[in-house]
């Protein structure tokens, strides 16, 4: 057991020699470790956030809609596509068989010093481009501050 | 009777010689052994500050796949319930239960309805209603898919869930370094 010796005692006191009581408290410890053991998740599984809706799309029918400039991120067999409806339209190719997802960071960035307010953008994608290529793509999507992001086929 | 200092005493009346010479320390070392409590109670302190750090409240929303490899990603929120379609190189499931066949789905090009999907998702839609009378309706599913699946099959599953009503997808992944997991 262990305990805790403090100088005292005397003069008709009650002594302050105390005893911490270990074994309980070593029972305690491992129900904890049993507890935590038990509810233990090893892979941490997340998500991210998307819609199938077009930005403006939910506004109210009696409301002129306002003129928007939307902002695309295309994900083709041959590499990234930045563009606008503006007009604006700028190809990141890959870089061999991989993906130039820093040259898609950097472009973002770029775009988000011109509109520094805008949290919409709009992730599309061709047929034939594998799923974990998108994923990444909408990672760095919401990684550059674009949070109210959606995806959506181009003929959809 | 003179008095002296009592020895070790291990029941005389029994001649176990070997054991009495063993605890008797008998020219070697004693077999008394003190457990070192401090040491073992602060690896028991470590043990559990570590598996409260890794303690996380809605990793059992999802399961893993030994199927099913999902992508990794660091800007992430957590899991929430919601109704969770799984697309592996084989099948395409909702819920566990069997929806379409990943294979198919991919061979056609053209856009179409997993009518299987849409009814189960509408009615798994009406049930909602009637648990959450009070709730506004926020049409989100889980979409956990192998990271070598191709985009046409994924756009068929999203057609389908927003044919029935569910229009916020949200897609399964590893959270990866720096991942937020905030929300």
């Amino acid at each position: 057991m262990g305990g805790v010796s403090v100088e005292g005692g005397h003069g008709g006191k009650k002594s302050v020699d105390s005893e911490i009581p270990l074994v309980p408290f070593i029972d305690l410890l491992l129900c904890c470790i049993m507890f935590l053991l038990v509810t233990a998740v090893w892979n941490k599984l997340a998500r991210i956030e998307t819609n199938q809706q077009q930005p403006g799309q939910n506004a109210p029918m009696d409301q002129p809609q306002e003129e928007q400039i939307r902002l695309f991120v295309h994900v083709s067999p041959t590499g990234y596509v930045l563009s606008d409806t503006a007009g604006v339209r700028i190809q990141i190719d890959k870089a061999g068989d991989v993906y130039d997802q820093e040259g898609l960071r950097e472009k973002l960035r770029d775009r988000r010093q011109q509109e520094p307010n805008r949290r919409d953008l709009i992730v599309t994608a061709d047929d034939g481009v594998v799923y974990e290529d998108i994923v990444s793509a909408m990672d760095i999507v919401v990684g550059e501050g674009y949070e109210d992001m959606s995806l959506t086929p181009p003929q959809m | 009777m003179s008095i002296h200092a009592p020895g070790r005493v291990l029941l005389h009346q029994i001649p176990l010689k070997f054991v009495h010479d063993r605890v008797a320390g008998g020219g070697r070392k004693g077999v008394d052994v003190a457990i070192a409590l401090v040491p073992f109670i602060d690896f028991l302190i470590t043990l559990v500050v570590f598996l409260l750090t890794s303690f996380s409240a809605s990793g059992e929303l999802l399961a893993q796949r030994p199927n099913l490899v999902m992508p990794e990603a660091a800007n992430v929120i957590d899991l929430e319930i919601a109704p969770i379609i799984a697309i592996d190189p084989q099948v395409i499931t909702l819920d566990n239960r069997r929806m379409a066949d990943t294979q198919t789905l991919a061979a056609s090009a053209q856009l179409e309805r997993i009518e299987q999907l849409v009814t189960d998702l509408e009615t798994l839609k009406r049930n909602w209603s009637v648990l959450h009378p009070r709730e506004p309706f926020s049409g989100t599913v889980i979409l956990q898919a192998d990271r070598n699946v191709d985009f046409r099959v994924v756009k068929k599953v999203m057609f389908s869930a927003a044919q029935a009503g569910y229009t916020n997808i949200s897609f399964a992944v590893n959270q990866g370094a720096g991942g937020g997991g905030g929300e």
